[in-house]
C-alpha cells in the first residue's frame, strides 16, 4: 500500500506536536517576621499579578507550585526551572534555579534579611520577576509573574577605572577675587589734597612775580630744554619704556646735558661775578 | 555562447575585484589557524575577507610554520584561531605568546573550545569567566526543531558599540562567557535571557545538578542575559582581541540557515562585523596634533610659557579611519571630548567641542589658574569599543613679570599727582633760578659802598 502524502503529513504532525506543561496550584505567600501572612495569592501563567509585591527587611516570600503535564496531569521535573529577577533601568539581572522534586513539586523562598548572592542591586524601579521553565520534548514556558519591591541595597560594585570611560564632571578653578579698589571719589579727593601746596605757591607767586630775564638767552635755554627732556624721559619710562632703553636714551641725553649745563652754569657764574 | 549564469558569475567576480570593501588601519596580512579538513566549512567567511583586500595565509594546527612571532617581531597583522577542537595549536601559539601579540599591536580572533584547553586560561587573563568544561550554552527558547545547543540570538540595534549596522538573528553554538567588571571588555553578542550553560545530555539528575551548582556559591550558575556569546577586549595600546564562544558562528551552514521563513540568518554579516571591529577597521581614532596659543592675539604660534590668568586656546585635531576609502579622515563626531589642565591633579576639566568651520578640530578657551607651576594639557578619551585617545603637552605657567601686573590704578592717583607735581616744581624752580635775575649785584654794591 502506498502511503498517501496526506497520511504521512498527519503522522508527522502528531509526532511533532510537543506536549504542554502547566502549573498546578501555583501560589505565593508573603509572611512577616512573626509568621503572620501579609499576602497570599495564587498567580497564573496567563495574566500577570497587577499589584507589585512589597517585601520589607524581615519578611519572607514563598512561592510554591507543581509542574504537571497538561494532558495526563503527571508531575514532571523540568531540566530548567529558573526564577529571574530583572531590573530594566540598570540592566542588572539575577537568575536562580528552583529546586523541583521528581514529582514536579517546586518551592522557592526569599528572605531579604539573608540576601542571596544572585539578587541584583535595587534601583528606583521594581524588579520584574519571571518564571522560565524549559525541558526537552515540552513547550517551553517563560512568563512574567509580578513586580517585586525590595528594601534598598548598595549599588553594584564597579571597577575603579569605570568612571574614566564616561564623561567626567567638569572642574573649575576658583580664582582669587579681583583686587578691590577704593572708590574713585576718595582717590580724587586725596589727589586734590596733594595739589594743596600748588595753591600756596601760586598764591605767593601772585605777590612776588619772579622775573625770567635770561630765559631765552642762547646759553641758558638749551640747558633748560635738556632738563625738560630728562623729565619727559622719566615720564616716558614710567609709561612704556624698559630699563635698557631708558639707560640708552639717558646716556645720550646726559652727554648733551653735560655740554649745555657747563655752558649755562659758566655763563651764570660769569654773570654773577661781575 | 556563454550561458546566462556564466555571464552573471563573470560580472560578479569583476565587480568584487573592482570594489575593495573595507580595509584595516593596521595592515592586510592575516594568519588563519584552521584544520585543513574544515577549511571549506568557512569558505563564505574567508571569501568575504579576501574580497575586502585581506591576504589570508592558512596554517594547520599541527604545522609549525609560518610562525606568528619571530625575534619579537610579528609576522602577520591579524591572527584568527579557528581550530577549537585541536588539542594544541603549535609551539608558538600559547597564551603568553597571544598576549605578546597583542602588545605588539596584532589583533586576534579566538574561538573557544567546549572542552578544557589552554585558551581557557587565556580567557581568564582577560577577565572572562568560563563555565566548566563540557557545558555549552543551551536554550529551550524559542521553540524550534534544532537541538537546544544551537540557539538563534536576536541582535538589538546599538546593543554593542562594535556592531555598526542592523543584523538579523544569529545562530550560535558554543560556550558563554561571564564578564568581570573590567571596563576594557566589550560585549558584542549577549546571550538570551532564557539561556544557560549545561551539559547537552539531559538526564534525570540534570535539574538537581543545576540547583546544586547554583547553591555552591561563587560562579555557580551561568545563565541569563549577563552572559555573552561573543566578547571583545580593547587593549590600552589599541590592539583588539575577540573571544567567540564557538567556531560555528563563522560557518557557511549557519550563514545560510534561515531564522524565520524566508529570512536568512545574520551570521555572515555578524562574522564580517566581528572581523571589522577586531581588525581595526571600525571605531578607530587618532589624534593628528594639538596646538595651544593665547586667546587675544591674532597669531597662532604656541607660547613657550603662559602667565597666571591668561586666556588660553587649546585645539586638538582628531581623525577617524575610513575603512571604505582606506585612509584617515578628519572626524568631528565626538560629542564628549574633554580637556584637563593638570598639575599633579586636574585643576580644570572642560568640554572640548568640535569647531563647525574645520572638520576634525576641537577647540576651547579657558583661563589659566592663578597658581604658577608646570601644567599639562591632557586629552584622555576612552570609550567602550573605540580606540583611546591620549595626548599630553607640558607647558609652564609663570607668575606675572614686574610689569605684568595691572597698572595705573585709580587708588594710585594721589601718588601720581604728588610725583608729577614734584617733577614740575623742580623744572619750574630750576628755570626760575637759571633764568632769573641775580640781585646780589645791586645789594653787594650797596653793601660794599656802605662798608667803605
Amino acid at each position: 500500500m502506498i502511503f498517501s502524502p496526506v497520511a504521512v503529513l498527519l503522522l508527522a504532525a502528531s509526532a511533532v506536536q510537543a506536549s504542554v506543561l502547566t502549573l498546578q496550584s501555583p501560589k505565593f505567600v508573603v509572611t512577616d517576621a512573626l509568621g503572620s501572612q501579609l499576602r497570599a495569592e495564587p498567580f497564573s501563567l496567563v495574566h500577570r499579578t497587577g499589584t507589585p509585591v512589597k517585601l520589607e527587611a524581615k519578611d519572607t516570600l514563598k512561592i510554591t507550585f507543581q509542574v504537571v503535564d497538561k494532558e495526563d496531569g503527571k508531575g514532571v521535573q523540568p531540566h530548567q526551572t529558573f526564577i529571574r529577577f530583572f531590573d530594566p533601568s540598570t540592566g542588572e539581572e539575577g537568575i536562580q534555579p528552583i529546586r523541583v522534586t521528581g514529582g514536579g513539586k517546586a518551592k522557592f523562598e526569599l528572605n531579604p534579611s539573608k540576601p542571596p548572592l544572585y539578587l541584583p542591586p535595587t534601583s528606583t524601579e521594581p524588579l520584574k520577576v519571571s518564571l522560565i521553565i524549559g525541558t526537552p520534548n515540552y513547550d517551553p514556558i517563560t512568563v512574567r509573574l509580578f513586580d517585586l519591591i525590595l528594601p534598598a541595597s548598595q549599588p553594584a560594585p564597579t571597577h575603579p577605572d569605570e568612571a574614566s570611560f564616561h564623561v567626567r564632571p567638569e572642574l573649575h578653578h576658583t580664582f582669587r577675587p579681583d583686587q578691590k579698589l577704593p572708590p574713585k571719589a576718595v582717590s580724587l579727593f586725596f589727589a586734590g589734597l596733594t595739589f594743596a601746596p600748588w595753591v600756596v605757591l601760586i598764591g605767593l607767586w601772585s605777590q612776588v612775580t619772579p622775573r625770567l630775564t635770561h630765559l631765552f638767552s642762547p646759553s641758558i635755554l638749551p640747558f633748560i630744554l635738556s632738563l625738560v627732556a630728562f623729565e619727559s624721559l622719566l615720564l616716558t619710562y614710567w609709561v612704556k619704556l624698559r630699563l635698557g632703553e631708558v639707560l640708552l636714551y639717558g646716556a645720550g641725553l646726559g652727554l648733551v646735558t653735560i655740554f649745555t649745563g657747563r655752558q649755562a652754569l659758566s655763563s651764570i657764574s660769569s654773570l654773577r661775578k661781575d | 555562447m556563454f550561458g546566462f549564469r556564466r555571464w552573471c558569475l563573470l560580472a560578479l567576480s569583476a565587480a568584487s575585484l573592482l570594489c575593495v570593501d573595507a580595509k584595516s588601519s593596521t595592515g592586510d596580512s592575516v594568519l588563519v589557524v584552521v584544520d585543513p579538513n574544515n577549511q571549506d566549512k568557512y569558505s563564505l567567511f574567508f571569501d568575504g575577507l579576501k574580497d575586502s583586500g585581506y591576504k589570508l595565509t592558512f596554517r594547520s594546527p599541527k604545522a609549525e610554520k609560518p610562525v606568528v612571532i619571530a625575534d619579537d617581531v610579528p609576522n602577520f597583522d591579524h591572527v584568527i584561531l579557528l581550530a577549537p577542537e585541536a588539542r594544541n595549536l603549535g609551539k608558538d601559539i600559547t597564551p603568553q605568546s597571544i598576549v605578546q601579540l597583542l602588545s605588539l599591536n596584532t589583533n586576534v580572533i579566538v574561538t573557544l573550545p567546549t572542552k578544557q584547553s589552554p585558551l581557557h586560561s587565556l580567557a581568564a587573563e582577560f577577565g572572562l569567566i568560563l563555565p566548566p568544561p563540557g557545558s555549552p550554552l543551551i536554550s529551550y527558547f524559542p521553540q524550534r526543531d534544532t537541538p537546544s545547543s544551537l540557539i538563534p540570538i536576536p541582535v538589538e540595534d546599538h546593543s554593542s558599540p562594535a556592531l555598526t549596522k542592523h543584523i538579523e538573528p544569529v545562530w550560535f553554538s558554543g560556550i558563554p562567557q561571564a564578564l568581570s567588571t573590567n571596563p576594557l571588555l566589550i560585549p558584542i553578542l549577549r546571550a538570551p535571557a532564557e539561556s544557560f550553560a549545561s551539559e547537552t545530555l539531559v538526564t534525570s539528575g540534570s535539574a538537581d545538578a543545576l540547583v546544586e551548582s547554583a547553591e555552591k556559591g561563587g560562579e555557580g550558575l551561568w545563565a541569563g542575559s549577563a552572559l555573552n556569546a561573543v566578547t571583545g577586549f580593547q587593549a590600552t595600546n589599541g590592539a583588539r582581541i575577540a573571544f567567540v564562544g564557538g567556531a560555528e558562528v563563522f560557518s557557511d551552514e549557519l550563514a545560510q540557515k534561515e531564522v524565520a521563513p524566508y529570512v536568512k540568518s545574520g551570521n555572515a554579516d555578524f562574522s564580517r562585523e566581528v572581523a571589522a571591529w577586531t581588525f581595526q577597521e571600525n571605531l578607530v581614532l587618532r589624534i593628528d596634533g594639538v596646538e595651544h596659543h593665547l586667546a587675544h592675539e591674532n597669531s597662532t604660534v604656541a607660547k613657550e610659557q603662559y602667565t597666571n590668568n591668561d586666556n588660553v586656546v587649546f585645539s586638538a585635531y582628531v581623525s577617524k579611519w575610513d575603512a571604505k576609502q582606506g585612509k584617515w579622515e578628519p572626524y568631528s563626531g565626538l560629542k564628549d571630548l574633554q580637556l584637563e589642565f593638570t598639575m599633579l591633579d586636574p585643576f580644570i576639566r572642560t568640554a572640548l567641542p568640535p569647531v563647525r568651520a574645520t572638520p576634525g578640530k576641537y577647540s576651547t578657551t579657558f583661563r589659566a589658574p592663578d597658581r604658577h607651576g608646570v601644567f599639562k594639557f591632557i586629552v584622555d578619551y576612552k570609550r567602550k569599543g573605540w580606540t583611546s585617545l591620549q595626548s599630553s603637552t607640558t607647558v609652564p605657567v609663570v607668575p606675572p613679570r614686574h610689569d605684568g601686573y595691572p597698572r595705573f590704578l585709580s587708588a594710585a592717583w594721589p601718588y601720581y599727582a604728588g610725583a608729577i607735581s614734584t617733577s614740575v616744581a623742580f623744572l619750574l624752580f630750576s628755570t626760575a633760578w637759571l633764568a632769573g635775575e641775580a640781585r646780589d649785584r645791586s645789594s653787594r654794591k650797596a653793601k660794599g659802598s656802605k662798608a667803605e
